[in-house]
């Protein structure tokens, strides 16, 4: 429990070329192999009409979990390339940030699954005849689904850079390039990461959805662990489909401890506070690597070059200060100017001439009678949602306040609740769904399992923060005014945790909307379950590829999604910040 | 020793070159309510090579925005600034600041946080590396190379930030209250270091910048002083220190120098008035009546303490040892004096400070009795009218609203803080209170009629 312990261990490491680094170097090179290895599987041919089958044997799920993990893992490079540009824009330029904002919020309520057809559609027009263009479906499923919290993340810790900071970065005249490396960067990079984290546990979920589709009433697989599950579900395997669910929470766990777990550790530095933490976040890859002669060698000779080579290039093209005359900066202030707006009157002019043609579609496809059913159904779905948050939040409360307590029990529950919340239970929804036919549950009720069982995690480890960052002193007077029960629970622990628990809940309500697409219409074998629902409808509008159906639903879910979100979660965020923070 | 800018010798020393200099410089803020804040009005300053010149004045005064113009963070709403007779644009390369929060990355280690200073500049690495070692090695840094900010003490720190000043070589350097957060005797060892930096010849640095709250880390350091006096800010006072270094702070010139500082700040700040009838009729005439004057952001328990000191101890009367007495910096008491006396309840003849007869029975009076003693006084001061008309009218006002009334009232001061000084006042006062989530100040609905005054 001594954290200067792994310290010391990694330091006497470092006297010269250990066993770890024959390790290291072979990892590296296997990781070399497999980026390639899988990657050139991305690039085949495909045919529509041919469509190629999966190879069934249980020892072929190494190379489909690789496949998916390389998918997830481009998907979240794009994540971080777009958060990079669009938070850094929406951060520095106000007129850029008056567009960015909204449709970011807009972005993040729009179900993002209902797309699917039309993106798969879209990226195999792109590249005709191979199976990239269904690659880039999928991992534009994954991005979407990922990508909004961290550029809103990104942007909030750019603007609450604190000022001294960057006055610092200004009187020593550091240049753009020099201030995102020194000071951007590293201020945001602990939202970043939990950011990321948190992302790519949601990305699983369109992974595994989006491997197997069928769209447009095709049936496509891409090779790919999730397809792998959907297939051995077709078959009734039971054998393959534990496998692959070994192999997924292998995957998920692997990507834990060897990725998000040793970057978290690493990341410390990075905090904002002067003072020394007294427990830092730790990890046992990360002090096993810290050790290694080939990492060092590797940082110094190659590394440190390459940045140093870097800013040196960035330093001459920006010039020693202010060599621009004051006339043509403006010219070229107006030059940008120019630029951006064409961009914006680009993307309107499309945006707009899109809307219009939907709109058209839907006036044209969609009777009165069929939108006021949609809106029925939409409701239906609301009180699903409703319902899941409230028994998860009157089940994992107790539960997760007692483990927040209980800092033993805390630190072995908190990452477990990570990883449930990452797995995607999407994949077990046939196994389940079998069970409710078994049992003759009814599907209306039995989606609100299906959609509780992926997002009920995001409340329990909220909670268990909440119940954690509870001051001790705050306990102790509650203690030595002999506070028990109801009244310990409602004056100290209901309000200490509501912050989190708003946060739990909002995002677990914004992943139910998600999940009902998948839940509320599930297959097991041959018999086909459905919940009456928007979710469902959404499902089925897409399998059928009804353009003017999938508009209109797809539309209102997010208009239930935006006007929830505004009337409910929004306020209950004000009344945390306003009524219950703990500082 | 002392003399005022209008003297011989200060004329003679302003031959030697300027740096850089503010003429008329005016800066507004935009506030809350969208109104204008005007926070320093037509300042000329200049900052001479070879000169340690110290900024004095209380916080909100003005003078970090000062220094802010001065090193190009802040451009001036109008007015010019001057580096080497050349209208500068965008930051001053020949500057460098020490901030009061010392300003590191808390993810780079001092060697990192150091070169900083240094990335403007296109050296190569080996150059930079010599510059970053000769700067660490110049402030006493010498074992700390790999340190992380967070495990080194607040002097070392601030070694750091000065430092990371010091290694661009600039030709003037500013501290930003750059002792301030520091402990007695670290604050006192850094400004021993920091004048023997200035007064090595060697190096490129020329003079020193400092802003500063604190007199006596004035009269220690500085070579000339300016006063600065805030709503809006404005330059009082010049003063001239040829004190020799190292300078004892004992000796009775230091002494009789921050004494001169004491009265410059008392006289500016509580003007003595023509003497009042006040024994004759038995009760003050109110002087704040007839015009809008602003109040200090004090709260009211300071006031309150105040006046018990006054009480309890009967020889303490001047000013600046009621500073010493409380603890408090100078401008704070002055802040504290300045609301007790708006109120009436002490008078501030020259540089002391006696309780009034109100003041004597406001301490003598129960708790409603007071209540009812401060409530007619707060009737008495034109600001607090904004408040009162309003709710004669109505139960409840916006604050905005009051805002924006308080903002064109009183355009050099922060509207926020006075409402909430007032909000805080009329509480006391039993008048009003504020409701914080709909942003409203609402007449306290058992208010006590108005007694006629004891």
């Amino acid at each position: 429990m001594n954290p200067e312990l792994p310290q010391l261990k990694a330091s006497e490491h470092r006297g010269g070329f250990g066993l770890m680094d024959v390790f290291i170097i072979l990892g590296i090179i296997g990781l070399a192999w497999s980026i390639i290895h899988f990657a050139s599987g991305m690039l085949v041919g495909f045919d529509e009409r041919a469509v190629p089958t999966l190879d069934e044997s249980v020892w072929s799920i190494p190379y489909y979990a690789g496949r998916t993990l390389l998918r997830m893992w481009m998907a979240f490079g794009c994540s971080l390339l777009f958060t990079f540009g669009i938070g850094y824009a929406a951060a520095k330029s106000r007129i850029a940030r008056a567009f960015i904002l909204p449709a970011i919020d807009v972005l993040q309520s729009v179900p993002v699954l209902g797309f699917l057809s039309a993106t798969v559609a879209g990226f195999m027009a792109l590249f005709p005849g191979s199976l990239f263009g269904v690659e880039c479906a999928s991992i534009f499923a994954i991005f979407t689904g990922q990508v909004w919290n961290m550029t809103f993340g990104f942007y909030h810790s750019l603007v609450t850079i604190p000022g001294d900071l960057q006055d610092a970065a200004a009187t020593f005249g550091l240049t753009r390039w020099q201030r995102f490396r020194t000071l951007e960067v590293p201020a945001s990079m602990h939202s970043l990461l939990w950011n990321s984290m948190m992302s790519f546990g949601g990305g699983w979920f369109f992974v595994a959805q989006s491997e197997a589709i069928s769209v447009m009433g095709k049936n496509i697989k891409l090779p790919g662990i999730g397809s792998y599950m959907a297939a051995a579900v077709e078959r009734g395997d039971n054998t393959a489909a534990f496998w692959a669910v070994a192999a997924m929470l292998v995957v998920i766990v692997a990507s834990d401890q060897l990725v998000w777990r040793p970057l978290i550790a690493w990341a410390d530095r990075f905090k904002m506070e002067l003072t020394e933490s007294t427990e830092a976040p730790g990890s046992w890859f990360y002090d096993m690597l810290r050790g290694s002669v080939v990492l060092e060698w590797f940082s110094r000779r190659v590394f440190d070059p390459l940045v140093e080579w870097f800013a040196q290039l960035s330093v001459r093209r920006n010039g020693p200060r202010r060599v621009v005359a004051k006339g043509s900066a403006k010219v070229q202030y107006l030059f940008y100017v120019c630029v951006f707006s064409a961009l914006v009157l680009f993307a309107a002019f499309y945006a707009v001439r899109g809307l219009v043609d939907a709109a058209k579609a839907v006036h044209a496809g969609v009777s009165l009678e069929m939108a006021g059913h949609i809106a029925w159904l939409g409701v239906l779905t609301m009180l699903r949602v409703f319902t899941m948050t409230l028994l998860a939040t009157l089940l994992w409360t107790p539960v997760g306040v007692w483990i927040g307590f209980h800092p033993k029990a805390a630190r072995v529950a908190q990452p477990l609740a990570q990883i449930a919340a990452s797995f995607p239970v999407n994949m077990t929804f046939p196994i389940v769904v079998g069970l409710f036919v078994a049992w003759r549950i009814p599907m209306n009720w039995g989606s609100i399992l299906l959609i509780a069982m992926g997002t009920q995690w995001y409340l329990l480890f909220n909670v268990i923060a909440g119940a954690m960052a509870i001051p001790n002193d705050l306990k102790d007077a509650a203690r030595t005014y002999g506070l028990r029960g109801w009244a310990l629970w409602r004056t100290l622990i209901l309000p200490a945790i509501f912050p989190f628990w708003v946060t739990g809940a909002c995002t677990a309500a914004g992943g139910a909307w998600n999940a009902s697409i998948v839940a509320e219409l599930a297959t097991w074998g041959d018999t086909t379950l459905k919940a009456d629902g928007l979710g469902a409808l959404i499902a089925e509008v897409t399998q059928r590829g009804d353009t003017p159906l999938i508009l209109c639903s797809i539309g209102t879910m997010s208009i239930f999604v935006i006007v929830t979100n505004q009337l409910i979660w929004r306020r209950l965020y004000a009344l945390a910040e306003r009524r219950f923070r703990l500082d | 020793m002392i003399q005022t800018s209008t003297s011989p010798k200060q004329a003679a020393f302003e031959k030697s070159p300027v740096i850089v200099e503010l003429r008329n410089v005016t800066k507004t803020f935009t506030v809350a309510g969208g109104s204008e804040m005007k926070v320093l009005d037509q300042i000329d300053l200049a900052v001479h090579e070879g000169e340690l010149l110290a900024l004095l004045g209380q916080s909100g005064s003005g003078k970090s925005t000062i220094l802010r113009c001065l090193t190009g963070l802040a451009t001036p709403t109008s007015g010019r600034v001057l580096c080497y007779g050349q209208p500068m644009e965008g930051i001053n390369s020949h500057a460098s600041v020490v901030f009061q929060t010392f300003a590191l990355y808390p993810w780079l280690t001092v060697e990192q946080n150091v070169e900083v200073g240094l990335m403007a500049k296109n050296l190569p690495r080996a150059e930079r590396d010599a510059a970053v070692e000769k700067a660490i090695e110049l402030i006493g840094l010498s074992n700390y190379h790999a340190a992380y900010p967070r495990e080194i003490s607040g002097g070392m720190r601030q070694r750091v930030g000065i430092a990371r000043a010091l290694v661009s070589e600039p030709a003037i350097l500013c501290l930003d209250e750059a002792f301030s957060a520091l402990d007695v005797l670290t604050a006192e060892n850094l400004r021993h270091e920091m004048i023997t930096l200035w007064h090595r010849k060697d190096a490129t640095l020329k003079s020193v910048f400092m802003v500063t709250h604190n007199i006596e880390e004035a009269v220690e350091m500085a070579t000339r002083i300016c006063i600065l006096f805030p709503r809006p800010g404005r330059l009082g006072l010049v003063l001239e220190n040829n004190l020799p270094y190292p300078r004892d702070s004992k000796s009775p010139e230091f002494q009789s120098l921050v004494r001169t500082i004491h009265e410059t700040i008392t006289t500016l700040t509580l003007p003595d008035h023509p003497p009042e009838p006040t024994i004759v009729s038995g009760a003050p005439i109110s002087r704040a009546r007839n015009r809008m004057e602003s109040i200090p952001y004090v709260p009211v328990g300071q006031i309150l303490g105040l006046l018990s000191i006054l009480r309890d101890t009967p020889d303490l009367t001047n000013i600046y040892d009621i500073s010493n007495e409380i603890g408090k910096e100078f401008g704070e008491t002055i802040g504290i004096v300045k609301a007790a006396e708006i109120l009436e309840l002490v008078d501030t003849p020259k540089n002391d400070v006696r309780l009034t007869e109100l003041g004597q029975s406001f301490l003598s009076a129960d708790r409603i009795g007071r209540r009812l003693i401060f409530s007619d006084q707060i009737h008495n001061l034109r600001i607090f009218h904004i408040i009162i008309e309003y709710l004669r009218l109505q139960d409840e006002v916006e604050a905005d609203q009051i805002l924006k009334d308080i903002a064109s009232a009183l355009p050099y001061d922060n509207p926020e803080k006075i409402l909430q000084t007032m909000v805080a006042w009329g509480r006391y006062a039993g008048i009003m209170d504020f409701n914080a989530s709909a942003r409203t100040v609402f007449v306290l609905k058992d208010e006590v009629e108005h007694a006629p005054n004891v």
